[in-house]
């Protein structure tokens, strides 16, 4: 026992003396986490890294047999049916895209409504919301390459939206498309911006993001701020917040499991171009809002205008979205922080409203 | 908190037995964690190395009195780890297919009567002469065999 | 047999079962594990001084008693509705067998509900001595409904060649004994005795978790502590009990654990083993997870985990009574009766007389004349809707999607051939009935699978 305890000490200084590990930890368990009673909220963070790790992992595992182009169908049929355990890999690649995105919207939520993107917070609100841009476009690209019937269609209708801009509307939607309709072509182009170019954005993105979430901690809610700073309670990042944090990421995969082993992702008929949509057609759940928001006012202004009206709202919105930390910046809870906070609720329950409708109405 | 000091000791007697137990546990929770993983990433990872060697193991298979089979009729043989099966025609020519779906795996059977070969599991046809998936879901043809009719048996190789 | 069954769309009544079901054995395993909790808890607490214990638990009961006392009891009369509107020849079957364990079982369980009453309204008001014993007269009654309840639902899966071979006669009941304590009846009972001691200590957490750390770090500190280490015990046992368990069930009922024809292609076991193996590594992850969270950080530990830990505990808990319900198939009692409700010795007479020869339950028109269609709904609702539903859950229209009607007849017919080899025969009872039986459920599949543009006559009138 002595022995093993004395190889593995001397080993510790080899690297350390080259690596300086006892810094790093010293670092870490100087760094504190404030704790008080919405530290819940601080995981999901933590969470949606954990989830984008587990994507890479998986989709890194199907890319070993994936065949993008004409064979796409062929290729994701024998993953799932004729490889061991593809459909397992499978299944936790899809499941695990649509928790991370559920994860990053959580996030995103409770830094709004906790106000963590006030200075010097900014550009963590910024990346974070380039980040889940990023990360839906993602899920977009992702749902088409299996090429089966249902992301067909959800890919035909989608990128009919763009058309409905004046002048460069069906520019966009063809370069997308690679073609006036969703061919092949479109399944490689759409290959290309899902394993080389979105990773190449997220990743440096996501560096900046971790980069300044050290930099600057995690922000108080308002009602801590207020409080004196004798009665604030923190905990130690390192090894106190960092086990936590572990402990969360041990749920979440165990969530994966079960969500993936039984509850398999279907692969549906392949797809036929000449065939009629199936019924029920509707995208991920992520965009059903701004699809039920289009849906809801093209059916008030027929034609062209309803969608525009639909665009131009929802481009609205997003910018206000965006721009809320240059509207609410001070830490005196004055009508400013009210109104970004009434904001906040109405979004949130305007998304909520419209995805159930969404879902209602298919 | 003015408890005996002796208790305290046992307390931490106690405490670091737990802490043993523990972390035997959350050792063995490791490797459930690793085996869960693991196990499923390597099959995938070694399927085609399988799929390899179990074609390879079987080229050929002997079917001692398959030659005495009526016309119009079949028979279910192993090929390696899966089903086939041997046809002999009303017009007394002989052909051997995979029993496998393309589809989602199933058996498939022979049915004379209405001239195909028929997927119970989704109902997928196949023409009983070729092999050709004719109509409902299958992608592919069934894979055929060359057969070979001696005066003793049947003999059926990979094409 | 031919009982309307009780028809609940899209979610099937079978769920109606098993929600209520799964909810009320998440909380009367709670019930028998924390009566011997609190029972420890006190007496430990008695030995040691403890006041800061005494308070805590008197909190902790009351909690425990509002949670098994009004939702554990309500969901339990929940189920006796519940199995007798969706399964009524199987309730029949359990009552004529089991009349004289039900009857000890509900003695035993208003025992239970009295002194767990007594128990959190006498603290401090008799002597601290005699509240420990009404705690053991609790616990000891609670585990005897377990003990109990346990001989009739592995009775269920394994009723034991004893009993099988009386089955049918009358005479059921003097082999009583012999269906209580059947193969499965010791191993279920030891990881249904893990599982409660572990939820006891998984529910400790959640009220422990609330304590103020700050306020009262040696309280909080000890009793997180001493509540994780409850858990340990499905940790050490349950896989092992798991694997003694799947042994004495019977081979053909254990050959669904590799079956894959139900979900998809290569490399896949069947839903029973998927949901067997996540069991292991969900009490893996509650384990690293409660001594990270709970154990390492006791001051620290907050509801908010708490509650993450009750949900996984809960979640593998409900995905074990859901696995056990699938083990069992094609039977609701193994052996002995399909689980649409047919005697497995009644197939033949009905295959010769008709599956609807004594049925009232026919949908006819004003002439009193049955169509095809209406002798095939009342099959449909008797011989499927037991596990399948239209739309919902099993859903026969997207399982039968793309097939015409010969396509239907022939699968069928399969059904109703139940040949040896058949796939189907191994999680499905076969189709019984005369073949005009086959062809009114033909009829009436093949209308709603393929609806003709216009309804027949006799569907208008209806």
């Amino acid at each position: 026992m002595t022995q093993i305890a004395a190889a593995s000490n001397s080993l510790y200084k080899w690297v350390d003396e080259r690596l300086g590990l006892t810094e790093i930890i010293a670092f870490a368990s100087h760094k504190t986490v404030p704790a008080h009673k919405h530290s819940f909220w601080y995981y999901w963070g933590g969470i949606s890294l954990f989830l984008f790790l587990l994507q890479c992992f998986t989709g890194v595992l199907l890319l070993v047999y994936y065949r993008p182009g004409i064979d796409a169908y062929e290729s994701v049929r024998q993953i799932n049916f004729v490889m061991h355990f593809g459909w397992l890999i499978r299944s936790a690649h899809s499941w695990s895209a649509n928790l991370f995105i559920f994860a990053i919207m959580v996030h995103m939520f409770s830094v709004f409504l906790m106000k963590a993107y006030r200075k010097p917070r900014e550009f963590g609100w910024f990346s974070g919301l380039a980040l889940l841009a990023i990360a839906t476009v993602f899920g977009f690209s992702g749902y088409l390459l299996p090429m089966d019937e249902l992301s067909y269609f959800a890919t035909k209708v989608g990128l009919q939206i763009p058309t409905a801009l004046p002048w460069i509307g069906t520019v966009i939607a063809n370069m997308l498309r690679g073609g006036t309709e969703v061919t092949e072509f479109t399944v490689e182009r759409f290959f290309a911006l899902h394993v080389v170019v979105l990773p190449a954005i997220f990743l440096p993105l996501l560096s900046f993001h971790l980069w300044l979430v050290q930099r600057h901690g995690n922000a108080l809610p308002p009602e801590e701020e207020l409080k004196p700073a004798a009665e604030r309670k923190s905990i130690p990042f390192f090894p106190n917040f960092f086990r936590k944090d572990l402990g969360m990421w041990l749920i979440s995969l165990n969530v994966l499991a079960l969500l993936a082993s039984v509850f398999p992702w279907a692969l549906g008929k392949p797809f036929d171009p000449l065939a009629p949509a199936p019924a029920g057609i509707h995208p991920e759940w992520y965009f059903m809002a701004p699809f039920e928001m289009l849906k809801v006012l093209g059916n008030w202004m027929p034609g062209a205008a309803g969608e525009i009206a639909g665009l131009l709202l929802f481009s609205t919105g997003i910018v206000l979205w965006v721009l809320i930390p240059f509207y609410d910046t001070t830490k005196e809870n004055g009508r400013r922080a009210r109104n970004a906070h009434y904001f906040g609720i109405a979004a949130i329950t305007l998304l909520l409203i419209t995805t159930i409708l969404g879902y209602w109405t298919i | 908190m003015n408890e005996p000091v002796k208790s305290n000791n046992i307390e931490e007697v106690t405490d670091l037995t737990t802490r043993r137990a523990f972390i035997a546990a959350a050792g063995a929770a490791g490797i459930v964690y690793t085996a869960a993983v693991g196990y499923p990433v390597y099959r995938y990872l070694a399927s085609p190395a399988e799929m390899a060697a179990s074609a390879a193991a079987v080229t050929e298979v002997s079917l001692k009195d398959a030659q005495k089979i009526p016309t119009g009729s079949a028979l279910m043989f192993k090929f390696g780890p899966s089903p086939a099966m041997l046809i002999h025609h009303e017009d007394g020519t002989w052909v051997a297919f995979t029993a496998v779906c393309t589809h989602l795996g199933c058996t498939v059977q022979y049915e004379p009567a209405a001239n195909r070969i028929h997927c119970a599991c989704h109902g997928g046809v196949y023409d009983p002469n070729t092999g050709a998936n004719v109509s409902g879901p299958p992608p592919k043809p069934l894979k055929r065999f060359t057969v070979l009719v001696n005066a003793a048996d049947v003999k059926i190789s990979r094409a | 047999m031919n009982y309307p069954f009780w028809n609940i769309p899209y979610l099937g009544s079978s769920w109606v079962i098993g929600i209520i079901a799964i909810f009320h054995v998440m909380i009367s395993q709670f019930a028998v594990g924390g009566g011997f909790y609190l029972l420890f808890a006190e007496r430990k607490a008695m030995r040691e001084g403890r006041t800061d214990w005494h308070q805590q638990l008197i909190k902790h009961s009351k909690f425990f008693l509002t949670i098994t006392g009004i939702y554990g009891t309500v969901s339990g009369v929940g189920i006796w509705f519940a199995i007798g509107l969706t399964h009524p020849e199987a309730t029949s079957t359990l009552i004529h067998n089991f009349v004289f364990g039900w009857a000890i079982e509900w003695v035993f369980f208003m025992v239970e509900l009295i002194t767990a009453a007594v128990y959190y309204y006498t603290w401090d008001k008799i002597d601290p001595k005699l509240h420990l014993k009404v705690g053991w007269v609790y616990a000891g009654a609670s585990a005897a409904t377990l003990i109990i309840i346990n001989g009739i639902l592995t009775f269920m899966l394994t009723p034991g060649d004893t009993w099988l071979a009386v089955a049918g006669t009358g005479a059921e009941a003097s082999k009583f004994w012999f269906a209580f304590f059947n193969p499965t009846y010791w191993p279920s009972l030891l990881l249904r005795s893990a599982v409660c001691i572990s939820l006891a200590g998984v529910w400790a957490l959640v009220t422990s978790s609330c304590i103020d750390g700050d306020k009262f770090p040696a309280l909080k500190s000890s009793l997180v502590k001493w509540s994780v280490k409850w858990l340990m015990a499905a940790f050490v046992i349950v896989p092992f009990a798991l694997i003694w368990y799947l042994w004495m069930v019977p081979a053909s009922q254990r050959a669904l654990l590799t079956l894959g024809i139900d979900t998809i292609g290569a490399g896949t076991f069947s839903v029973v083993t998927r949901i067997a193996l996540l069991i292991i590594i969900t009490s893996a992850t509650i384990v690293g997870v409660a001594y990270q969270l709970a154990y390492k950080n006791p001051i620290d530990f907050n509801l908010s985990t708490a509650i993450s830990i009750l949900l996984l505990a809960l979640m593998a808990t409900a995905a074990g009574e859901y696995s056990r319900e699938m083990l069992r198939k094609p039977y609701v009692i193994g052996g002995w009766m399909y689980s649409n409700g047919v005697r497995v010795k009644y197939v033949d007479a009905i295959n010769r007389n008709g599956y609807l020869k004594d049925s009232l339950w026919v949908w006819k028109d004003s002439a009193g004349q049955s169509s095809s269609y209406s002798r095939g709904e009342a099959i449909f609702r008797g011989e499927c809707s037991s596990c399948h539903t239209l739309d919902g859950y099993r859903p026969i229209r997207q399982l039968l999607a793309g097939r015409d009607r010969a396509n239907i007849a022939s699968f069928l017919k399969m059904l109703h051939e139940y040949k040896a080899d058949s796939p189907y025969r191994r999680f499905m009872p076969p189709l019984s009935g005369t073949a005009e039986d086959v062809n009114d459920l033909t009829e009436y599949l093949n209308y709603q699978v393929n609806p003709p543009a216009t309804k027949p006559q006799t569907l208008a009138q209806k």
